[in-house]
C-alpha cells in the first residue's frame, strides 16, 4: 500500500499543532499505548490489573482515541494513490525478516510484545513519551525517548548490517 | 445507535409528543453530542491522530530503517518540527491559563514519573521498535491501511500489556500467582 507522503517539515508543523489541539480540546496530554490496557481490561474480563485504578474507568477518552486512529489510517490510504487492498509486503524489511509468512507473524507477534511490554514499563511510547513528554521537557521522558531511538537504532544496524 | 428511546421521558414530561420529529431528532442529537462529547472528541482526535501519522510516513517501513540507517531522515525532521511546534504551544498555554474544552476547567499538563524500570522498557520497546517497523500509536493506523503486518504486531502489542498486568500482580501479591486473575 504506497501512501503520498507530506514534506517532512510539513507534516511535524501538522503534528504540532495536532498535540496543541489535543490539550485545547480533551485537557490531558495525547497518549496511546494507556489505551491498550482498556482493551486488556475488556478482553480479559478476570485480569485485575487492568480493571482497577486508572482503568477502573475504562470506557474513556483513551479508548475512543485508540479506536478513532484505523479510521484516519483508512482514509489516508483512500486519499492516496493506490486503490486501498491488503497487503503483506514490508518494504526494506522483507530482506532481513524470514521468508515465510507464518515465521513472518511469529517475529512480527515477538516484535509486538516487546513493544506492548516495553512501552508499559517505561510508562508510555512514541507518542506519550517522546512527542508529548519532548514538547512539555518533562526529564523521564526526555531519557526514554533517547533510550527509544538509541536501542531502536542498535538493533536496526544490526539487522540489516551483520 | 437509537437513543430516542432513552430522552423520550425529558420531552413528554411536561407537553407530550408536541415536537415535531425533525425537532426532536435535532435535540436529540445535540443532547447526545453533549453527554459524549469527550470521547466522540476522543475518537475524531484519534482519526486525525491516524491521518497525520500515515501522511507524514510513520506508517511505512521503509521510512524506519531508511531514519535509523541514516539514508532519509524523514521521521526525524517529522518528530523535530512536532516537538518544537509543541513545545511553543504548551509554553503559551501555560502562560495564558488557557482551559480545555471538554472539562472547562485549566489544561492538565500532567508529566509522566519516572518509574522503577523505565530505561529497560524503553530498551525493550526499541528493540519491538526495530523488529516490527511500528509503535502501538502507527500499528492502528496501518490496519486501516490494510497492512495485514499490523494484524500481528497488535496481536502481540496485546500480549505484552498483559503480561506487563500480570507481572505487576504478581509482584503486588508476593509471588501468588492466582491472584493475578481474580475478577
Amino acid at each position: 500500500m504506497e501512501i503520498s507522503v507530506w514534506s517532512g517539515w510539513l507534516a511535524g508543523l501538522a503534528i504540532g499543532l495536532f498535540v496543541i489541539l489535543h490539550f485545547w480540546l480533551i485537557g490531558k496530554p495525547a497518549g496511546c499505548s494507556t489505551g491498550y490496557g482498556n482493551v486488556c481490561g475488556y478482553i480479559c474480563k478476570k485480569m485485575s490489573f487492568y480493571r482497577q485504578g486508572e482503568y477502573s474507568q475504562r470506557n474513556n477518552t483513551k479508548l475512543w482515541f485508540l479506536i478513532g486512529i484505523p479510521i484516519g489510517g483508512l482514509l489516508s490510504a483512500l486519499s492516496s494513490p493506490e486503490p486501498w487492498h491488503w497487503s503483506f509486503d514490508m518494504g526494506m524489511y522483507e530482506e532481513i525478516l524470514p521468508q515465510s509468512d507464518a515465521a513472518k507473524a511469529i517475529w512480527l507477534i515477538f516484535g509486538g510484545m516487546l513493544l506492548g511490554f516495553g512501552a508499559r514499563l517505561a510508562g508510555a511510547c512514541t507518542t506519550g513519551h517522546a512527542l508529548v513528554g519532548g514538547a512539555m521537557m518533562n526529564p523521564p521522558s526526555l531519557l526514554a525517548g533517547a533510550v527509544f531511538f538509541m536501542s531502536a537504532f542498535l538493533m536496526t544496524q544490526l539487522l540489516f548490517n551483520f | 445507535m437509537n437513543h430516542e428511546s432513552k430522552n423520550e421521558p425529558h420531552n413528554t414530561h411536561n407537553n407530550s409528543h408536541n415536537k415535531p420529529f425533525i425537532e426532536s431528532a435535532k435535540l436529540t442529537v445535540i443532547s447526545f453530542v453533549y453527554a459524549y462529547r469527550a470521547n466522540i472528541l476522543g475518537l475524531l482526535m484519534g482519526a486525525t491522530f491516524g491521518f497525520l501519522m500515515s501522511h507524514a510516513g510513520a506508517t511505512t517501513f521503509d521510512y524506519h530503517a531508511k531514519m535509523f540507517l541514516f539514508i532519509d531522515f524523514q521521521l526525524m525532521k517529522v518528530i523535530g518540527t512536532a516537538v518544537m511546534v509543541s513545545m511553543i504551544g504548551v509554553y503559551l498555554m501555560k502562560k495564558y491559563h488557557v482551559l480545555a474544552v471538554t472539562t472547562g476547567m485549566e489544561v492538565d499538563f500532567v508529566k509522566k514519573p519516572y518509574q522503577k524500570g523505565l530505561v529497560t522498557g524503553a530498551f525493550l520497546f526499541g528493540i519491538g521498535w526495530a523488529m516490527t517497523a511500528a509503535c502501538p500509536g502507527t500499528v492502528p493506523a496501518m490496519l486501516g491501511e490494510g497492512k495485514i503486518s499490523a494484524i500481528f504486531t497488535l496481536a502481540g502489542l496485546l500480549l505484552g500489556t498483559m503480561a506487563y498486568g500480570v507481572l505487576q500482580t504478581y509482584i503486588a501479591n508476593n509471588g501468588n500467582y492466582a491472584d493475578a486473575f481474580k475478577s
